[in-house]
C-alpha cells in the first residue's frame, strides 16, 4: 500500500543544457562552500553592510518561499512552516525549529547551522552572532507564512552556536 | 588534450544535494550550500552600488577575495574527490595543464558559468572565457560600465594556484601567489566574459 506523506517537500532540480544554469524549484541556485559564505559574512560586518546581508537573503527566500506556497496551494500555517524548515535543511542551511510564529512576533530556534558551523571551521569561536543569511530567511519566512509583504519583521539573534551555545535563536518582531 | 569537456559537463550536472539530518552538507572538504544565485548577485551588487567610491576598490577586492579563498579550497576538494576520480581522472595525460581543463568543465557543470580555458601559459598565464554566467544577472537591459563577475575571477586565480603554486596548503598559504583580472563581460555589453590570470608580482 502506498505511504503518503504530508507537508513533504518537493524539489525540483534540472539543468538547463544551453545555459548551463542550474534550477531548484526555478530558481537558479548555485553550489558555494563555507569560506565564500562566511567570508561574505565577514565583509559584511567590516563594512557594518549585515542588514544588507540580510536583507538580500530575505529577498531571494521571500520569493523562492511564496512562489512554492503558491504553486503547491499551501494554506495552513504549519504546513508553511514545516515546508520552510524543510527547505533550509535541503540547501544545507541548517536545522531549523520554529518555536512559535504570531501575527507580530516569534522565535525560532537553530539546532545546526552552517554559516555558524563553516565560520568556527574557519576561524573557530566569535564574541558576536554571524548569521546574518539565517536571519534574512527567518524574517522572509515570517513574512511569506503571514502571506504579507517583503520587509514586514525583523530578526534578532540572541544566542548563538557561535558564540558557543548548543543553538542559535532568533527573536522575531513586527518592524 | 585528452579531455572530453561535454562528457564531464553531462556526467557531473546530474549529480543533486541535499542537506543530512542536520541541514547540514558535507562535501569536497567543505560545508556545501546551494542558495539562490539572486542571493548573491543582490549582495554584491547593492554592495558595490552602495560604498563610497574610495571605498569601492577595496569592496570589490574582498568580494574577490571570498571566492579566491573558496576556489584554493573548493578547487582542491573538487579535484580529489571520488567523482573527479570516476569522471575527469582517466582523461587526464598532461599535468596539471589537463586538470586545469577538467576544472572549468567542472565549473561549467556546477552552474557556476559556461567557461572554458582559451589561453594557457604553464605557470605563468591563463585566459578564462565565459560565455553564461549567473553573475551577469545583474543587468537586464544595457550595460553596465562596472564589471561584476567577482566569483569567477577569484575562482580563477585559485585554480591557476592549485596548479602552479606548490602542494596544497588547508590554510591556504598560496592564496595570493597568482592575481585574476576581469576584462570584459556580458553585463558590460560584451559578447563573453574573459578573465586573464597572471602571476602577482611582489
Amino acid at each position: 500500500m502506498a505511504v503518503f506523506k504530508n507537508n513533504e517537500l518537493i524539489l525540483e532540480h534540472s539543468f538547463d543544457r544551453s545555459t548551463k544554469r542550474h534550477y531548484l524549484n526555478g530558481q537558479v541556485s548555485v553550489l558555494h562552500c563555507h569560506h565564500y559564505s562566511t567570508l561574505y559574512t565577514q565583509l559584511a560586518l567590516d563594512a557594518q553592510k549585515t542588514a544588507l546581508l540580510a536583507e538580500s537573503a530575505e529577498e531571494a527566500f521571500y520569493e523562492y518561499l511564496a512562489e512554492y506556497f503558491d504553486k503547491h496551494n499551501l494554506a495552513a500555517i504549519a504546513t508553511k512552516i514545516d515546508i520552510a524548515c524543510q527547505l533550509y535543511a535541503a540547501i544545507g542551511l541548517g536545522k531549523m525549529r520554529v518555536n512559535y510564529l504570531g501575527d507580530d512576533s516569534g522565535e525560532v530556534e537553530l539546532l545546526s547551522s552552517h554559516v555558524d558551523s563553516g565560520w568556527i571551521k574557519k576561524w573557530s569561536t566569535y564574541d558576536a552572532p554571524v548569521n546574518y543569511i539565517g536571519a534574512g530567511y527567518i524574517t522572509a519566512m515570517f513574512s511569506a507564512v503571514l502571506a504579507e509583504q517583503r520587509n514586514a519583521f525583523q530578526a534578532n539573534e540572541t544566542q548563538s552556536i557561535v558564540m558557543g551555545a548548543e543553538t542559535s535563536i532568533f527573536n522575531v518582531v513586527r518592524r | 588534450m585528452a579531455i572530453n569537456r561535454q562528457k564531464i559537463i553531462e556526467d557531473l550536472s546530474q549529480i543533486e544535494v541535499n542537506g543530512d539530518e542536520n541541514g547540514i552538507i558535507e562535501g569536497y572538504n567543505v560545508l556545501v550550500n546551494q542558495l539562490p544565485a539572486k542571493f548573491w548577485n543582490t549582495f554584491a551588487d547593492k554592495l558595490t552600488h552602495s560604498v563610497e567610491p574610495d571605498l569601492l576598490e577595496a569592496t570589490e577586492y574582498l568580494l574577490y577575495n571570498a571566492a579566491h579563498e573558496c576556489g584554493y579550497h573548493t578547487g582542491y576538494g573538487i579535484i580529489t574527490s571520488e567523482e573527479w576520480k570516476a569522471v575527469v581522472a582517466p582523461m587526464i595525460e598532461n599535468v596539471p595543464e589537463d586538470i586545469l581543463h577538467g576544472a572549468y568543465a567542472v565549473f561549467t557543470a556546477w552552474g557556476w558559468a559556461d567557461s572554458e580555458i582559451v589561453e594557457l601559459v604553464p605557470g605563468q598565464k591563463m585566459v578564462v572565457r565565459a560565455y553564461n554566467y549567473y553573475e551577469a544577472d545583474v543587468v537586464k537591459y544595457g550595460r553596465s560600465k562596472k564589471m561584476s563577475a567577482y566569483m569567477i575571477t577569484g575562482v580563477s586565480a585559485a585554480f591557476m594556484e592549485l596548479a602552479y603554486a606548490g602542494e596544497y596548503d588547508s590554510a591556504g598559504k598560496a592564496v595570493g601567489t597568482f592575481v585574476g583580472k576581469q576584462v570584459k563581460g556580458i553585463e558590460c555589453g560584451d559578447s563573453y566574459g574573459e578573465f586573464v590570470v597572471t602571476k602577482a608580482t611582489e
